[in-house]
């Protein structure tokens, strides 16, 4: 189960993710972003503080905007990953080609 | 011993009846003989009544086992069965007529022999034609038969049986008690003629032939009933055969039943048509519900829809609008209209009440049916009728006619059976046809399976230095792991372990690239380093935009007692150190294949080093093994695996394997199913 919220807090949008992103839900995160790009964030904080999992199919999202984001100046920030999930990203190695902060507040400060 | 031949009971009563016959002939001639020569009556008439009774008896045999041998003729054939027997009998009673007004007053035609020959041929035509008669009526009385019937039958012919040796008592006279007996078994025919089953289900044509066949009974009935009374006027006879009460009540019956039936059959004529009508829409409803045979499709079934329908309706025209995918509408069967008519009356129909009432989105359109008015030059009315199939509106039936109100509410009840019908045989062969789908589905992905399988290596390159085995399971039939041994030189081996981002088919598909990619690189004995920057770059042309590949190349050097390796993103390897007796997991830094598709992506390449010694372990494994789950949603993880290694260092690789899958399995636990596919190479080293 997966649930995706977008909010507003100019000028950043936060897209909060509750839940597992695995194979068959994955498509959804990526429409998620999709409509945040199309109505122009620039500013893009991903809320995990309540991702309990993550599969490959779901990093492969993160993973599939890199190129994009940094040809439009977009800023990504993954803040509030638990211990399990962000294992996840480093030991991928994505850790180091996306900012990836403990909480919000220092996702805000970068 | 010798064999009796079998007795034909039909070859054996017709000649013993023609032998009764001429006994019956010789006694009167006799009788006529001894009269003629003064001579004192030897024979006394009880000989002839005995002699009748048995020809009765005989002929009733005959015809009872010839009419048994053709049981399944029509009923037009025996009812002219029984009109030719009649006609005969009719012009050979008309024939003697005839030959004694042409002799005139002649001595011939004095004759008593003479006279008595063709009283007694009479006597015999009428008697075969009653009888053959009788035994007709009783296979059309017992059609459709209910037990009553067959009970009051029985009854009918014990009682003509009595009325054969009512002749012993009466003499053949006409007394009162003959009259009485008359009147009862008139009665009784009277009762058993209304038994007309059969005559509903002859054809237009069938009845007025059988009109013509039953006046021609009646005529020989009456005809030849006269003709037998005018015999009891007059002097011919010495014994009088024909008076009998078995004969006359026969006649009464076969004339009644004639009667009714000739009757009944022109009152049904003008209705004939409807029963016609009824039994045409039933076995058009029968074909509906069979028509999906293997090998035939839905067209066919909505073809004869249309024909059933319009035949049931007397329809001027009439088509299927049938929903194609994407909302299109496609128009099918067209019949007796063309295109232009179609589109002007399917235009009026959206403007005209109830027509336009009928949606296609509606979800309750299995109980709906719309009947109206039209106003259009040629179409007065017309009627549609929606095919539901699976709760979804697959297309809608249109029929039209020239006439107002021209569909009554039974027209309306069978074209709406008739839509169900073929409603239901149109799922039948859509869920057929999707089991047939899935299945074949089911057999390709076994066939993946089997190739995916064969891409995995059943014997991995090792020298006796130290022992490798490799294990491999998928979630799914396919599934994205990989790994691979190659003997690069001696005592240097390549050795990768790989995870496809994803699971199932398009994870298979990116598992055999990577194998391709393994097999071309390691031709050119290539570092660690330079195979994961060149994998990458050659994954990055052909992985999809949100895939990557996990991997660890390993360079292992027995003579040098060392293994250089790269860990692009995949899970650490495990490391069990058998001098310290301590495993730890070889997390170097590293980025998973495909993730950065630029030249930027050689920056994050670590490339690291050990050596080990005797009884050490390499563990390599995919993250399914880490993130299996047991019941409660708790992970395998990677501290358990580390414990797991420790207890059973002291095995043999293969024995590690097992303990380990085993170990896997039993912490998910029966009900748990592998949701990630997981894989592991277990390389242990003896020096």
């Amino acid at each position: 189960m997966l649930t995706i919220e977008k909010t507003h807090e100019s000028p950043n949008w936060i897209l909060k993710l509750t839940g597992e992103i695995d194979a068959s839900n994955s498509v959804n995160v990526d429409s998620a972003i999709q409509e945040l790009l199309k109505s122009g964030a620039e500013n893009l904080l991903v809320d995990c503080t309540d991702l309990e999992y993550i599969s490959s199919a779901g990093l492969g999202v993160f993973m599939s905007y890199l190129e994009e984001f940094q040809e439009k100046n977009i800023g990504m920030v993954i803040f509030g990953l638990k211990d399990k999930v962000f294992q996840v990203f480093h030991i991928l190695g994505l850790d180091q080609l996306i900012r990836i902060k403990p909480d919000k507040s220092a996702a805000l400060a970068s | 011993m010798f064999n009796l031949p079998r007795l034909n009971i039909g070859k054996v009563s017709l000649l013993l009846a023609i032998l009764t016959w001429l006994s019956l002939l010789f006694v009167d001639i006799t009788r006529i003989f001894q009269f003629v020569n003064g001579m004192a009556p030897s024979m006394s008439p009880e000989i002839s009544y005995t002699l009748e009774i048995l020809f009765f008896i005989l002929v009733y045999v005959f015809y009872n086992d010839s009419l048994q041998k053709n049981e399944n003729t029509d009923f037009l054939n025996m009812i002219w069965r029984g009109a030719s027997t009649g006609l005969l009998a009719l012009i050979v009673a008309f024939g003697v007529n005839m030959f004694y007004k042409m002799l005139g007053e002649t001595r011939l035609a004095q004759d008593p022999l003479l006279s008595n020959f063709f009283y007694h041929v009479i006597f015999a035509l009428v008697s075969i034609f009653l009888i053959s008669n009788a035994l007709l009526w009783r296979h059309l009385i017992l059609y459709q038969k209910t037990k009553k019937v067959v009970q009051q039958w029985q009854a009918f012919e014990v009682l003509l049986l009595v009325s054969m040796f009512f002749v012993y008592i009466n003499g053949n006279v006409m007394d009162y008690s003959f009259l009485f007996g008359l009147v009862f078994l008139g009665i009784f025919s009277a009762t058993l003629s209304i038994n007309l089953k059969w005559i509903p289900y002859l054809t237009f044509k069938e009845k007025w032939k059988s009109i013509l066949f039953l006046s021609i009974i009646i005529a020989s009935t009456s005809y030849l009933l006269l003709e037998l009374l005018s015999y009891s006027d007059s002097d011919i006879a010495f014994v009088n055969l024909t008076d009998s009460l078995f004969l006359m009540g026969l006649s009464t019956f076969v004339f009644l039943y004639a009667l009714s039936s000739f009757l009944v059959t022109l009152f049904n004529l003008p209705t004939s048509s409807v029963f016609e009508q009824k039994l045409v829409e039933a076995i058009n409803f029968q074909r509906l519900s069979q028509s999906i045979k293997p090998g035939q499709d839905e067209n066919q079934v909505l073809d004869i829809l249309v024909d059933s329908s319009m035949s049931a309706s007397y329809a001027d025209a009439g088509w299927l609008e049938m929903v194609e995918s994407g909302n299109e509408k496609q128009i099918l069967h067209e019949r007796f209209i063309d295109a232009q008519i179609r589109t002007e009356i399917t235009e009026l129909i959206e403007r005209t009440k109830p027509f336009s009432d009928f949606s296609w989105s509606d979800s309750d359109n299995l109980s709906k049916k719309y009947l109206g008015k039209l106003r259009h030059p040629i179409y007065q009315s017309a009627f549609i009728v929606p095919l539901v199939v699976n709760q979804q509106t697959i297309g809608r039936l249109i029929l039209a006619k020239e006439v107002k109100d021209g569909f009554n509410k039974e027209m309306v009840n069978i074209i709406t059976t008739f839509v169900g019908q073929a409603c239901i045989s149109v799922e039948n062969y859509r869920l057929l046809s999707d089991a047939i789908r899935t299945e074949r589905y089911k057999e390709e992905l076994k066939i993946a399976q089997r190739v995916q399988r064969s891409l995995l290596p059943r014997v991995l390159h090792h020298d006796e230095t130290f022992d490798i085995c490799g294990f491999s399971q998928a979630a799914d039939e396919v599934g994205g792991d990989y790994y691979e041994t190659k003997e690069l030189d001696k005592g240097q081996y390549a050795i990768i372990i790989g995870d496809v981002s994803g699971k199932g088919t398009s994870a298979a598909f990116n598992m055999s690239q990577m194998k391709g990619i393994f097999h071309s690189l390691v031709q050119t004995n290539p570092n660690p380093t330079e195979f994961i920057e060149k994998a990458n770059v050659a994954l990055g042309r052909c992985l999809e935009k949100n895939h990557f590949i996990t991997t660890t190349y390993c360079h292992l050097d027995t003579n040098r007692k060392e293994i250089r390796y790269c860990r692009a993103g995949h899970c650490p390897t495990l490391y069990y150190n058998a001098k310290s007796e301590n495993a730890e997991y070889l997390s170097s830094d590293g980025l998973g294949l495909g993730i950065l598709r630029n030249s930027q992506y050689g920056r994050y390449i670590h490339e690291s080093s050990i050596g080990y010694g005797p009884g050490d372990i390499f563990l390599m494994y995919t993250d399914g093994i880490i993130e299996a789950k047991n019941k409660m949603g708790v992970e395998f993880g990677y501290e358990r695996l580390k414990s797991v290694l420790k207890d059973s260092h002291r095995l043999a690789a293969a024995e590690i394997q097992q303990y380990i899958i085993s170990q896997v399995f039993d912490f998910v636990g029966e009900t748990g199913i592998p949701d990630d596919d997981f894989t592991m190479m277990v390389i242990k080293f003896h020096s």
